[in-house]
């Protein structure tokens, strides 16, 4: 059984908790939940320090806590160790008001000089931070009282909830005194203190993580006394443990989750990966200059019959940067598929080709390398010849940061909060500054970018994000194909289990300590 | 042999262990070079490594890792900082996260010796077994079969038999663990024989095969020499004239392929270590690969290199133990 989940139909966590045999009430006995909590590409296995991590989010917040999270669907930042928050006037700072009753797992209170310390440390770029970049308008945090913190902007920023969501929490009293090089890299992250429902147990390399249960967890002692995120370097490994019943969650594959429909073995639950699948090019490749050039790529591709042959519909259509429903207008171009006016287009735009152009991608999937080659075909029938090449993320970007590629076929997050997009496609972030690695420079779109984080109201921003859709579906600065599912595996004997994919895993409240198995 | 001869025989042993113990020092550096060339010359760089494709690090932030890391400095300077730390006993530290690279590699040695000596051995033995087997009924039905099963193990990757083998033991019929590692004495030796029984016998596989197919070679040649025909004249039964006359002359062979395959099986290793998520150093490897972790990578090239070299010396001592017209020079 698959439990759909998509932009028109988000349901909420009562939906999918009742979708997974809800059972209210905790049974009896030590339970233990073994998850593969790190398969799958929102997975960060064996990397411990959540500074440096841009996923894994779903096993920290385990034992980590944020002082943000989403709602299970993934719309509205609601509270964790924050109880609350306001921006000031003139958006020159924010204040966020700590819940009281938060301890760290060796009993000392967490205050608010935990969350200027964390904050403090993740603008350090002895930290190496992935999150640095979220804090850039953070010019000071002040602590105004033990439970009360100050966080004073460059210039409004409505996007740092969202970051907040991302940035776990770290104990002052145990690390102040550590410098931040070797904190970076310590053995504390091996054995680390939080906040979270679950305290580290143990660690056992390429094995995997045990926690138990914190029974002073604000929220309440959890029901499960232990959950254990084993490691699985392969994700068909994962599968076959979670059908054996050896674990009793693991995300999995298109190829999988059809497998499962035969035997029915797991429980699956898809949603939007909020992740577009994208062609970029070399914007200061003369080539891809014309829109209609551009246009005409888009146009040649049959994005409908990819998605219905290799997906099994389980993606939709993107025609712009941003694919959240209430950013998408109606009004914008679908760019239905045209062979003949993609030639018509090549042809105005004077398109001369002497060799194959190389698209590098950075997935290895075999779904992705069926994409690739039904791009090539697709491309090949209006006149552009490419040659697709496979490498992995490391030589990726080595060869997109040198300049020496002309297209490529990635991913790019673009959820809950757009601002996610501003280092991917914002001009002041091109290489060597940051991982605006297709060097889009569109004035326009920087401006809507910038005017889009200094608007907290929800429905200015969500205008201004409109704008940001209308503009890029006319200017396809990326050429967008489509948001893929992405499917978590669980066994039928969970309880009261909340899950969703979300970019990095987690983020959301998902409130483990209520998890429990029949 | 007098007591003078077996000094004299074991004074000649120590003078050749020495002599290859030198002349390997060049290829280890030959091969420690080449390592670190390849996998400075490989795109992607630690620092690219960090962190995905799409994630937003600062050119500040940047230099301060390529600092940290020592990527700053030259490449030829790195190999040498790197070799002095190798003289003080020191492989450096995991780009990663810190770790010890000594530490890493040694609390791996353990379980991928247990899973290579236990491929290793099952495929000698059930490999032996069946060539003799395979060689004794030469042309038979059963002959053909075992050929035809031993090409299709050979040609089958040790990745896909682990995903079938898991398939078809964990799942269906339940009598394995889908993957793990139970350290032996820390539940008892049957829960550590039922974590290695599956990997180890996968990675036998393909050794088995092989060892098959040189076994029964080998005792095809011999099974024609004037010196076998002699035993059969001589009315032994067939048992006695393959094990005791025709087997120990096609020894040779089946060490040499032993030997050469040891590599091969660390290799395979690799791919069982990873399906079955075995703690071992393929996994460590794949890693190291992954995140260009390259002080351990050296340190893992370090290690292997030795073993393998090891390995082709005792292969040559074996040789001259199995047969004394082989001398050591």
């Amino acid at each position: 059984m698959i439990i759909k989940r998509n932009a028109s139909k988000i349901l909420c966590s009562a939906a999918l908790t009742a979708a997974l045999g809800l059972a209210v009430g905790a049974a009896a006995g030590e339970q233990k939940f073994t998850g593969a909590f790190d398969v799958g590409s929102a997975g960060n296995a064996q990397k411990f320090n959540p500074l440096t991590a841009p996923a894994g989010f779903s096993f920290y917040n385990k034992y980590f806590g944020t002082l943000a999270l989403y709602d299970v669907g993934l719309q509205k930042i609601a509270g964790d160790l924050a109880q609350s928050w306001a921006y000031a006037k003139n958006g020159q700072s924010l204040t966020v008001n700590l819940r009281k009753d938060v301890k760290w797992h060796d009993g000392k209170p967490f205050t608010a000089a935990d969350v200027k310390f964390t904050l403090e440390l993740v603008k350090n770029p002895e930290m190496a931070s992935v999150f640095s970049s979220r804090l850039k308008d953070v010019s000071a945090i002040r602590v105004l009282d033990a439970y009360t913190v100050r966080i004073e902007l460059a210039q409004m920023d409505a996007g740092l909830l969202d970051a907040f969501t991302s940035i776990m929490m770290l104990p002052s009293h145990l690390l102040s005194n550590m410098p931040v090089r070797e904190l970076r890299s310590s053995n504390w992250w091996k054995a680390p203190v939080g906040t979270g429902p679950f305290k580290w147990s143990r660690y056992v390399p390429d094995q995997f993580v045990e926690l138990d249960a914190n029974p002073d967890f604000y929220r309440g002692k959890p029901v499960l006394a232990k959950l254990v995120n084993r490691y699985f370097k392969d994700a068909s490994a994962a599968s076959i443990a979670l059908q054996a019943g050896e674990i009793q969650f693991s995300s999995m594959t298109l190829d999988q989750v059809r497998e499962n429909r035969s035997t029915r073995a797991v429980e699956v639950i898809a949603g939007p990966s909020h992740v577009l699948n994208y062609i970029g090019f070399n914007n200061n490749d003369p080539r891809f200059k014309d829109v209609r050039v551009r246009q005409a790529i888009l146009l040649a591709i049959d994005r409908k019959a990819i998605i219905r042959s290799i997906y099994n519909n389980t993606a939709s259509v993107g025609n712009c940067v941003l694919t959240l429903p209430q950013y998408v207008p109606a009004d914008i171009n679908p760019y239905e598929t045209n062979a003949g006016k993609a030639r018509a287009l090549l042809q105005a735009a004077g398109w001369k080709q002497t060799e194959a152009l190389e698209m590098l991608t950075y997935y290895n999937d075999q779904a992705s390398k069926d994409v690739v080659t039904v791009l090539q075909a697709m491309l090949a029938q209006v006149g552009i010849s490419i040659r697709p090449r496979f490498v992995d993320g490391p030589t990726f970007g080595t060869l997109v940061d040198a300049n020496k590629f002309s297209l490529v076929y990635a991913g790019g997050g673009n959820g809950p909060d757009p601002g996610t997009l501003i280092p991917l496609m914002q001009s002041s972030y091109a290489p060597p500054r940051g991982v605006n690695r297709m060097r889009v420079n569109l004035p326009e779109l920087d401006q809507l970018f910038s005017d889009a984080q200094q608007e907290t109201d929800d429905a200015r921003r969500t205008v201004l994000y409109q704008q940001m859709c209308r503009l890029t579906n006319a200017q396809l600065p990326w050429i967008p194909l489509w948001v893929g599912d992405r499917f978590g595996g669980f066994s039928k004997q969970l309880q009261n289990v909340i899950w969703t994919p979300s970019p990095g895993g987690g983020r959301y409240q998902d409130y483990p300590e209520r998890w429990s198995i029949k | 042999m007098g007591r003078r001869g077996a000094n004299r025989a074991a004074w000649k042993m120590l003078k050749y262990i020495i002599n290859r113990l030198l002349i390997n020092l060049p290829t280890l550096l030959a091969i420690l070079v080449t390592v670190f060339v390849l996998i400075n010359m490989a795109p992607g760089d630690p620092v690219d490594a960090f962190v995905p494709p799409n994630t937003a690090l600062t050119e500040q932030q940047k230099q301060v890792l390529r600092h940290d890391l020592g990527l700053d400095q030259s490449a030829p300077l790195r190999f040498i900082q790197w070799l002095g730390q190798v003289a003080r006993g020191d492989l450096g530290y995991r780009y990663k996260d810190g770790a010890r690279v000594l530490d890493e590699i040694t609390s791996r040695i353990g379980p991928t010796l247990l899973l290579a000596s236990s491929g290793l051995t099952m495929g000698a033995v059930l490999g032996i077994m069946l060539g003799i087997f395979s060689a004794r009924r030469y042309n038979s039905s059963s002959d053909h079969a075992l050929s035809v099963a031993a090409y299709l193990a050979i040609s089958t990757p040790a990745f896909l038999l682990g995903i079938l083998g898991m398939y078809l033991f964990s799942l269906k019929l339940g009598w394995f663990p889908t993957g793990g590692y139970s350290a032996p004495g820390e539940k008892g030796l049957l829960e550590t024989l039922r974590y290695l029984a599956l990997p180890a016998a996968v990675l036998s596989v393909q050794f088995i095969a092989i060892l098959m197919r040189y076994t029964r070679a080998g005792l095809l040649e011999v099974m024609n020499q004037d010196y076998v025909r002699t035993a059969r004249a001589k009315g032994l039964s067939a048992r006695a004239v393959t094990l005791r006359h025709a087997f120990p002359n096609a020894l040779v062979p089946i060490v040499t392929v032993i030997g050469a395959n040891f590599g091969a099986l660390i290799g395979g290793a690799v791919f069982v270590e990873t399906v079955f998520s075995w703690p071992g150093l393929g996994m460590l490897f794949l890693d190291g690969i992954e995140s260009r972790d390259y002080p351990l990578i050296m340190g893992i090239a370090l290690l292997m290199g030795i073993a393998i070299l090891l390995v082709n010396m005792l292969t040559d001592i074996v040789y001259s133990w199995i047969d004394p017209r082989i001398a050591l020079k």
